[in-house]
């Protein structure tokens, strides 16, 4: 409480860990630092859940849960609350920020003065590395919910760039 | 006088307990601990009787016993929080003051990077912290 | 609850008297009885007996208890009693009308006992009814006697009741009216008590509180008959208030004694408070005032010597109110809505449930049993309790006991001593202790807590339980409960719980000598997860139970203690049954531990083979890893790890301790391994990797590692998958360093204690080969060949199968049409080879076969030996089916279960039908027939067929090839159907000749014949046709051309039923076969009445272009029965080319039909000039329009 550290070590942190994982841990196995990040992002989730629930009631159903994610614990963790909230009211939430922290200092343009060929290879690779850098959010949001008592599977998705939007699937 | 305090996991597994007698009853007051989770679901699964204070964190006394009073308290994540005292009249704000502070300590102890989820907490710092927390209980210009 | 008396566990009931008349009483008692609420009688024969009853007051005893000194007593102990059962409030006298009528002795009799009644009555302010029998209904008293009666009795002219019991309308309206009488008097009677004490408790006319009680308790009782609910808790609460005020100043000591009787007093009056609330349906309340009650005296424990005499009232309260909740809320009220978070002192759950108070009664139950021991070992030697053989007995006041003296012929009761009390009641004590008391309220409060579904409430009631029987040395029951308990404890983890409910069970066991639950409970305590935790080491226990601290030490204790007694090095004396525990060769310990047991803690295997899927007979490896937590190193004698194949099994053995075991194999042939130690420490995996293989296909699996750890003892535990390995019970909560059963992480992950061995190669070709579509009908013949490119084939058996590619089955049971089966596709048969079919002929035996499955067993075929058979399958429906053809041999040895290899092949084989064959029916050219039938439906393509009687048709049947092969056609017939119909209906003629040579039909080409139908009899039904019959086969150069019923196939299809109708009218058109340009024709048009009737016709000639047309156009004219009328026409064709003639309309008037030509037949060729050859007689040389041309032209 009351010890804090400067945004910027945060995104580094992130983006150092994520490039560790990726290029060293486990190079080879995209898969294997995707679940090991998301792993992390999980015990993070987790542990915050439990502070930023405290002084609050019960949450009585899931959307009231899923609320408190988009608002308290997203201003907590980002200083703004998720844009846009929607449900298919069977278990299904998709959560929207236009502008996702740690996503506004990623950049997808294409390295200039390649063939078409390679310039899509490159975005390719680009989407890679962003979407690797999204395993730990989907993580954090998984072991919030799942230490509220509501087991889901969280995927994150990128359409243009510094929106995000994550889709929470409920288990039964 | 709080006797005894304890943290319960979601399967109803102790995470934390202890005792405050210099009496040989710390079996007794585990049995006290474990039967009070009993109420707990039953105030969890048959809100109606709560009323007003539905979805509060705070039970409220859960049951009293020969010489016991057993106090709860239900977080958001599904984590118990018992204690028991021996006093008669316990004024209700101190108990919750209690809690507030139990919880705090509780959250900075599954903070720790190093601690498990689910796993039982040893941190020694904790233990310390509850301890104060305890000895302070009553003393209600103590924050 | 029991133990109160009855007076005061039920409500009280109004009590009248009866005097006299003794016949009647059972008629009115048991009528007041009935009633609502209910009046309890007290019967007299006779007046004279009344006096023993209530004897006449003596003026000592009717004066108020002196004022000026304190009263001895609180409440006294009949005085309830003497009000329900003694002291009546309403005397009826009955006496019969003879002797109010009768002569003045009687009368004067008569008012003496009335006066003596009153005598009576009157001091003790009861009320008299005087009741009058009739016996006689003639008899009458007279006015004079009654007023007297009425005078001497002192009662109101409504008291006096007359009776005639023999009229029974009569008898029904009096009983009404006493009991409407007795009922009213004895509500004045016990309100006028009621009020005196009422008055006296005001004016506080004694200033001692113990009458103010005694006041109080009366006046509620005098509430509660009448029924007063509220009044009577008002005034017992009173009472209550006030015993407070004496036992509750803490500036007073009591005397034992008088803490006895206070405490009972309060206990009856806080019974009869808590009824009251109970009835009434305020359970809140009670609840409440119970705990105020508990609160209030739970302080008053008195001196240290008495103090199980407090706890056991204590219990007493609770178990009775437990009693009183229970009771009431089966009757009417379950757990109220609670308003129960109200007030600083809310009330709980448990609050309302009986099982809390069954529970606490059981614990102070138990503190006063414990309290109670201490007390009665301080007497024990004590000479006085060997004096007091004489009991006490109650005294004349609630909760005072005295002595008796019985002297020579008068009872005394003598106040004791408080120290002569105590010693009685210990001695009492002792002489009646009840050991089931305490498991009776335990097992109440288990039920009722297992009821609500609070299972740990009723887990702690069960251990409770089976502590009391473990006291009592009752070992069974012990054991079930604690084996109950113990089992949610280690759901949940509550090590310090579970250790104690272990340590009674593993003492219960060595009691009893079971050394394998001895050495199991032993175990599992041994491998709990206690360390050094601080706050697991507060644990002490002061009772004298078997339990010691849950320490590390002690862990490490009984593990030494397991491996000494299994090392045969000490033997565990079991005390109490003359039993040894102790293990050697004779008595050896073999645990089992599965999935679920408690004991995986103390031994886990986790075995992976490194592969998924292996062949047969290559090695592959696999890790074998042990974890165990018990706190010290143990080694292992050796490790035998079983598979559901047995020769898999192998045997690894601790070089160490077993150097002579050295052996390449043990005596059941398996492999042995040495392993330099086999040591297990706590909480660390020992991983060990083997070469294994197998030779047999189909799924290894490893079952079971069974260790041995001394010669004498050994462990089997249920191999586990890594994979899908479960958190060790009760460790699972522990934050402890977790290692990975495998060296590989991958492994650890996904391992399987399982492996596919695959299947041997089959080195056979199985050949199916069907070239073409089959055709429906034929027998189709599938070729199989089997050729062995490798081993032999033994024991080598085909199976064929037939299904429905689109699965829809092979046949429908209700299509049963035709068919000789239902069946779609048949199989009809298999034949072997057709060359050398003398060394493989297929025997019948060997071969079964159904409708679309078979079974040929394959004879042994060396190396590149062929051998083929023949499936004939024959279609009776054109449909896709798929054929199935496995093969199954054993390529070793004819051994039948020697290991199979199965070879599959599939084909789909579509079945399509041979030829389509259609028909074509002409009626005889430009002659048209008014057909009736025809002119009023609705064309419609759908409707039946009609022809004209006595005319002859022509009937051309086609038969077309849709095959993809050339077909030969055999022959082509119509089988007249003539089931049932003797006499012909119409006639069939071949109009061309049979076929000679078979026709051959190109794929596409169609073959027609012509026929031609005569209808001869007018029938009104319609006339089947028949069937046509063709006879086919495949085309094929090599077979013998005029074999021609050889594999021939009769393909059947029926014609469509007709009517045969009489027209009466025809239109023939006559016209030459060719008109020239230019060239003037005649064009004749007759209509023939062929009815006998007169025929009105109209008909009209449309102008045409192309023709000049002579003769009339429109005309109506009538035409004489069987008669024919010509119209002849001039036509000049203006044009050349295939001319429309023109259009004939005829309308007939009778039957208002119209009809034409059709357009085909109406039609001329018009050469352009006279041709210069003849045409007579050219015509078409095909079958089709030969006969019909020849017909017009003749």
């Amino acid at each position: 409480m009351g010890r804090e550290v400067s945004e910027s070590c945060v995104d580094s942190l992130l983006t150092e860990m994520v490039s560790t994982y990726c290029n060293r841990f486990y190079a080879n196995k995209p898969e294997l630092a995707a679940r090991r990040i998301e792993a992390i992002g999980y015990q993070v989730g987790h542990q915050l859940s439990e502070r930023y629930t405290m002084e609050r009631p019960r949450f009585t159903d899931h959307l009231e849960a899923i609320k408190f994610i988009c608002k308290d614990f997203w201003s907590e963790l980002f200083k703004k609350q998720i844009d846009n909230l929607k449900t298919n009211h069977r278990g299904t939430f998709v959560l929207q920020d236009n502008r996702f922290r740690w996503l506004t200092r990623m950049s997808v343009d294409p390295p200039q003065g390649e063939s078409q060929d390679n310039s899509a290879d490159g975005e390719n690779k680009a989407a890679q590395a962003t979407s690797m850098h999204l395993y730990f959010p989907c993580g954090i949001i998984r072991g919030a919910l799942s230490n509220l008592g509501i087991p889901c599977a969280v995927s994150a998705d990128i359409s243009n760039l510094p929106a995000c939007s994550f889709v929470v699937r409920i288990k039964v | 006088m709080i006797v005894c305090v304890a943290v319960v996991g979601h399967q109803n597994n102790p995470l934390y307990i202890q005792s405050f007698t210099e009496a040989d009853d710390a079996l007794k007051l585990h049995h006290i601990v474990h039967c009070s989770l009993d109420v707990v679901d039953e105030r969890v699964n048959n809100p109606r009787k709560s009323g007003p204070t539905l979805n509060e964190t705070f039970l409220g006394l859960l049951y009293p016993t020969e010489n016991y009073k057993v106090y709860g308290y239900l977080t958001n994540t599904k984590v118990k929080f018992i204690m028991v005292t021996t006093d008669l009249d316990v004024r209700d704000a101190d108990v919750r003051n209690f809690f507030r502070r139990f919880h705090a300590a509780y959250v900075d102890a599954v903070s720790n990077p190093f601690h498990v989820p689910g796993k039982k907490i040893t941190s020694k710092t904790f233990a310390e912290s509850v301890s104060t927390i305890v000895k302070s209980f009553g003393f209600s210009s103590a924050i | 609850m029991q133990n109160y008396p009855e007076e005061l566990r039920t409500p009280p009931v109004r009590l009248i008297s009866l005097v006299g008349c003794p016949d009647l009483h059972p008629t009115i008692s048991n009528h007041l009885l009935s009633e609502q609420p209910p009046i309890h009688t007290l019967a007299f024969p006779d007046l004279s007996n009344i006096s023993f009853l209530l004897p006449l007051p003596s003026s000592k005893e009717s004066s108020e208890p002196s004022l000026s000194t304190p009263p001895p007593g609180i409440l006294k102990r009949d005085w309830l009693l003497k009000r329900r059962t003694k002291v009546p409030a309403v005397v009826a006298a009955l006496f019969p009308s003879l002797h109010v009528s009768g002569d003045p002795a009687q009368w004067l009799q008569l008012c003496s006992d009335l006066d003596h009644l009153k005598a009576v009555t009157r001091s003790r302010n009861i009320k008299l009814v005087v009741i009058i029998v009739h016996s006689d209904s003639r008899d009458d008293i007279n006015e004079d006697r009654m007023i007297a009666l009425r005078k001497r009795a002192e009662v109101d002219t409504k008291y006096v009741i007359f009776v005639k019991p023999n009229d029974a309308s009569d008898l029904s309206q009096s009983l009404h009216r006493l009991r409407n009488s007795f009922s009213e008097l004895a509500n004045v009677y016990y309100k006028d008590e009621g009020r005196k004490l009422k008055t006296r408790i005001e004016k506080r006319t004694s200033s001692y509180t113990e009458l103010n009680i005694r006041y109080c308790f009366k006046a509620a009782v005098y509430a509660e008959f009448l029924s007063d609910w509220i009044e009577a808790l008002r005034f017992y609460e009173d009472a209550y208030n006030k015993l407070w005020e004496i036992s509750g100043l803490p500036t007073k000591s009591l005397s034992i004694q008088r803490l006895v009787e206070i405490k009972t007093v309060a206990e009856h009056l806080h019974f009869k408070i808590s009824t009251l609330l109970l009835h009434s349906g305020k359970v809140v309340e009670a609840v409440t005032w119970f705990r105020q009650h508990i609160t209030l005296y739970s302080r008053l424990i008195g001196e240290p010597d008495t103090e199980f005499l407090h706890w056991e009232w204590m219990s007493r309260q609770f178990m009775v109110f437990a009693e009183l909740l229970e009771t009431s809320s089966t009757t009417s009220l379950s757990i109220p809505a609670l308003g129960l978070g109200t007030g600083n002192k809310p009330l709980t759950e448990w609050e309302f449930h009986s099982a809390y108070y069954y529970q606490l009664a059981a614990n102070y139950l138990k503190e006063k049993r414990s309290s109670f021991e201490l007390i009665s070992s301080m007497y024990i030697n004590a000479d006085e309790l060997e004096k007091t053989t004489e009991s006490l007995v109650p005294s004349v006041y609630v909760g005072q006991y005295c002595r008796l003296l019985e002297q020579v012929d008068v009872t005394l009761m003598q106040i004791v001593t408080d120290k002569e009390f105590l010693n009685n009641t210990i001695a009492g004590e002792k002489k009646h202790q009840e050991p089931f008391h305490m498991i009776t309220l335990l097992k109440k409060a288990y039920e009722s807590y297992s009821h609500a579904k609070a299972q740990r409430m009723s887990s702690f009631c069960a251990c409770q339980i089976a502590k009391e029987y473990y006291a009592m040395d009752n070992l069974e029951e012990a054991k079930r409960h604690f084996d109950n308990v113990a089992s949610l404890y280690r759901r949940e983890g509550w090590i310090t719980l579970l250790w104690e409910v272990l340590s009674y069970l593993r003492d219960l066991s060595r009691k009893h000598g079971i050394v394998k639950d001895y050495l199991e409970y032993s175990l599992e305590m041994a491998a709990l997860p206690i360390s050094f935790d601080v706050h697991m080491l507060s644990l002490r226990s002061k009772d004298c139970c078997p339990v010691n601290p849950a320490t590390l030490d002690n862990r490490e204790k009984i593990h030494n203690e397991v491996f000494n007694l299994v090392h045969e090095e000490s033997v565990l004396a079991s005390v109490e049954h003359g039993k040894e525990l102790k293990v050697t060769g004779d008595n050896p310990v073999h645990l089992e531990i599965d999935l679920v047991s408690p004991l995986r803690l103390v031994l886990l295997a986790s075995v992976a083979f490194h592969e998924q899927v292996i062949k047969p007979g290559v090695p592959t490896l696999i890790t074998v890893s042990l974890l165990s937590h018990l706190p010290l190193t143990i080694e292992l004698d050796q490790l035998e790890v079983h598979f559901n194949q047995s020769e898999c099994n192998f045997i690894v053995v601790n070089a160490e301790r077993l150097p002579s075991a050295a052996m390449a194999s043990d005596k059941h042939g398996h492999r042995v391994e040495q392993a330099p130690s086999l040591a297990l420490s706590s909480n660390k995996w020992l991983r060990m990797t083997y070469q294994i293989k197998s030779d047999q296909s189909g799924k290894l699996e490893c079952t079971s590692v069974i260790a041995k750890i001394r010669p004498n003892f050994t462990i089997c535990c249920r191999a586990e998958s890594p994979a899908s390995m479960d958190d060790l019970p009760v460790w699972k909560f522990e934050n402890h360093l977790e290692t990975l059963p495998t060296k590989d992480p991958a492994l650890a992950f996904s391992g399987l204690k399982t492996i596919q061995v695959e299947e041997l190669d089959p080195e056979v070709d199985l050949i199916l080969s069907a070239s073409t579509p089959a055709l429906v009908g034929e027998t189709f013949i599938v070729p199989v060949t089997v050729v062995s490119k490798g081993p032999d084939i033994h024991s080598g058996e085909l199976k064929i199968n037939l299904v429905d590619v689109r699965g829809g089955g092979l046949f429908s049971p209700r299509e049963t049409e035709s068919f000789s089966s239902s069946h779609h596709v048949e199989l009809l048969g298999i034949s072997g080879m057709e060359d050398n079919a003398d060394s493989h002929l297929i025997s019948d035996e060997a071969m079964k076969i159904k409708q679309s499955f078979g079974l040929i067993s394959v004879p042994f075929l060396k190396r590149g030996e062929p051998w083929s058979c023949k499936l004939q399958i024959k279609w009776h429906r054109a449909k896709p089916i798929m054929l199935y053809v496995s093969l199954g041999y054993s390529p070793l040895s004819d051994d039948p279960n020697a290991q199979k290899i199965n070879v599959h092949r599939s084909l789909q084989i579509d079945g399509k039908p041979a030829v389509t064959i259609g028909h074509h029916i002409l009626l005889p050219f430009r002659r048209d027939a008014l057909l009736l039938s025809r002119t009023k439906a609705i064309p419609q393509s759908d409707q039946s067929l009609s022809l004209p009687l006595n005319e002859t048709c022509i009937l051309v049947i086609s038969a077309q090839n849709c095959t993809e092969v050339p077909l030969q056609l055999l022959s082509m017939s119509i089988e007249a159907d003539n089931d049932g119909i003797e006499e012909k209906s119409c006639s069939i003629k071949n109009a061309s000749s049979n076929l000679v040579d078979p026709a051959l039909l190109t794929p596409g080409e169609e073959f027609k014949k012509v026929f031609t139908v005569t209808s001869e009899i007018n029938s009104s039904k319609q006339i089947r046709l028949g069937n046509v019959l063709l006879r086919w086969k495949r085309y094929s150069k090599t077979e013998d051309q005029y074999d021609s019923n050889v594999g021939s196939v009769l393909t059947t299809q029926s014609l469509p039923d007709v009517d045969i109708e009489f027209s009466p009218l025809i239109v023939c058109m006559e016209s030459p076969p060719y008109a020239i340009l230019g060239d003037p024709f005649t064009y004749f048009i007759k209509i023939k009445n062929q009815s006998k009737l007169l025929q009105e016709v109209k008909f009209s000639l449309a102008d045409v272009q192309s023709f000049v047309i002579s003769g009339s156009h429109d005309d109506t004219i009538s035409i004489l029965p069987v008669s024919e009328h010509v119209l002849g026409y001039k036509l000049v064709p203006l044009a050349s080319g295939m001319l429309q003639l023109p259009r004939f309309t005829l309308t007939s008037a009778r039957y208002s039909a119209s009809f034409q030509p059709s357009m085909a037949e109406s039609t001329v060729f018009v050469f352009p000039s006279k041709p210069p050859c003849e045409l007579a007689d050219k015509g078409d040389a095909g079958p089709e329009s030969s006969g019909p041309i020849s017909t017009s032209l003749s």
